[in-house]
């Protein structure tokens, strides 16, 4: 048990990544706030798990005080803190309407700016203990290279690692590490929904040729699972982790190692 | 004449990338002496001297007759093809002997020489950064210069500048063998071309303009960086842009 008496909250909880991780953490003896608009989040159903939802809309302030106070209330600290929620809208510049560039950024990175916020002092609180409080960003390999028809989402991942970089130089010092981790291809709602949309350019092409496909460019032959990604927020919400701090953890795979492939 | 008055050494200048830069130093005004395997090529108007950078002892000989420099170029590489399995002690004496303790014999002999403001371009790669497949040690070796232009530009600045250019795909002999691994060269070219975002390979003059920069006085500032110059390729996901 990793993470045995320590208080989490997770944000987008109810999505593809957020689910593998709220599961990871209970597993390892966490108590587990998993935060999202709705209980069902981006998935159909949910079935109740043990962790204790709280309606959290990332993009509101009042949304990000009343959780905090909510933790606060119950434990009055918090030891992790996960800011999985992200949107993705798939268009080039010119094709994105100002709605949805404000959206993104709203989301994926003010979001994670008001999260933080309001969960930094509670963190704080946390580190009295003598083990440090861990604060983990989602970033994304886009955050370093563009994939074609995101260029509002590679923005706001870039504008994640600088914060996360940011975050760990104010708040190292009051004990609270700060890392983010950049998925490459990982098996979601958002990913199927990459394949089958407007940003594919599939075109009515075969998706699972698709999928073939871009499984095929990565050196582990694969794409990720959510699972995949919460062994790692695992390891850097735990005490094991407690030199790590202002880095950005690629998982994809190799994907991004190499130019490309060469023989195609 | 962005280069009057100055003199340039530049490593394996016989073809390819060294050529260019050799070129486009002459034409504006620099005195440059290039170095290779072998007699002079018939057809190029800079000084030459044979050299086999990876020998220290030929390149501590070589920079006795060289005299003050402003600017010098490690530009001689070589690539073998393979894997690490696959690599040989002869493969790793060469690319390495080459590509790396060249580039340290190079700066070894010549630094004490090179006169103050002096400017030392290494060719890296992007290899250096990500890997190309089946080219374990070149891709190795590149990295190598890498962190070696960033130890030279901390020593031995302010006297002089080092930095690194690390070119994507140029055309050159080089980039023929690498495609020459494909199973279907011709589709291997169209594809890497469409990973371009200029939607063309690099030529060796697209490098030499790099180091034309770099080798002036109007990049001053600029020294202990690596400098990409690849028409846009690493810039983009290695996902193939036809699946999408």
């Amino acid at each position: 048990m990793m993470l045995n008496g320590k208080i989490a909250l997770v944000t987008g909880a109810r999505g593809g990544i957020g689910r593998a991780i709220v599961a990871r953490f209970l597993k390892e003896g966490a108590t587990v706030y998993a935060a999202d608009l709705t209980p069902e989040g981006s998935l159909d159903q949910h079935d109740d798990d043990g962790s204790q939802f709280v309606k959290l809309d990332v993009t509101q302030e009042a949304d990000a005080i009343a959780a905090m106070d909510h933790v606060r209330a119950e434990h009055g600290q918090l030891d992790i803190l996960v800011n999985a929620a992200g949107i993705e809208i798939e268009k080039t510049v010119e094709e994105t309407t100002l709605e949805e560039w404000n959206q993104s950024f709203a989301v994926n990175s003010t979001g994670t700016f008001l999260t933080s916020k309001y969960a930094i002092p509670l963190m704080r609180e946390a580190a009295k203990s003598g083990n440090s409080a861990s604060l983990i960003n989602f970033g994304s390999y886009d955050g370093f290279i563009a994939d074609p028809g995101l260029a509002a989402y590679c923005a706001t991942k870039g504008a994640v690692h600088a914060l996360t970089r940011a975050m760990a130089c104010d708040h190292g010092p009051e004990g609270i590490r700060v890392n983010a981790i950049c998925p490459g291809y990982i098996d979601t709602p958002m990913l199927q929904s990459f394949f089958n949309g407007d940003g594919s350019g599939a075109g009515g092409g075969n998706i699972e040729t698709l999928q073939r496909a871009v499984r095929d460019v990565h050196p582990m032959r694969t794409y990720g699972t959510p699972t995949d990604i919460a062994n790692l927020v695992n390891w850097l919400a735990s005490d094991e982790a407690r030199y790590a701090s202002g880095q950005l953890w690629v998982l994809d795979g190799g994907l991004s190692a190499q130019v490309q492939q060469m023989k195609l | 004449m962005r280069l009057a008055g100055k003199r340039a050494f530049v490593t394996g200048g016989r073809q390819g990338i060294g050529r260019g830069i050799v070129e486009v130093f002459l034409t504006e005004g620099a005195e440059v002496i290039t170095c290779g395997r072998g007699p002079a090529p018939s057809d190029l108007d800079a000084g030459w001297m044979s050299l086999d950078v990876s020998d220290p002892t030929a390149v501590a000989a070589c920079a006795q007759g060289l005299g003050p420099l402003d600017i010098v170029v490690n530009n001689a590489g070589v690539q073998v093809e393979k894997t690490v399995v696959e690599s040989s002690d002869d493969d790793w004496d060469l690319i390495m002997g080459v590509n790396a303790k060249g580039v340290f014999n190079v700066c070894r002999a010549l630094i004490p020489q090179m006169r103050a403001g002096g400017s030392i371009i290494n060719i890296g790669s992007i290899s250096g950064k990500v890997a190309d497949p089946s080219m374990a040690l070149y891709n190795a070796s590149k990295a190598f210069v890498h962190g070696l232009t960033r130890s030279i530009a901390v020593d031995h600045g302010p006297a002089v500048r080092c930095n690194a250019i690390c070119p994507g795909w140029i055309e050159t002999g080089m980039l023929d063998a690498g495609f020459d691994l494909a199973q279907d060269p011709e589709k291997a070219k169209r594809d890497a071309l469409a990973r371009h975002a200029v939607k063309r390979f690099g030529k060796p003059g697209d490098i030499a303009a790099m180091a034309l920069w770099l080798a002036s006085d109007e990049s001053s500032f600029a020294t202990g960086q690596l400098f990409t110059v690849d028409g846009g390729m690493t810039a983009a996901s290695p996902l193939n842009p036809g699946l999408f």
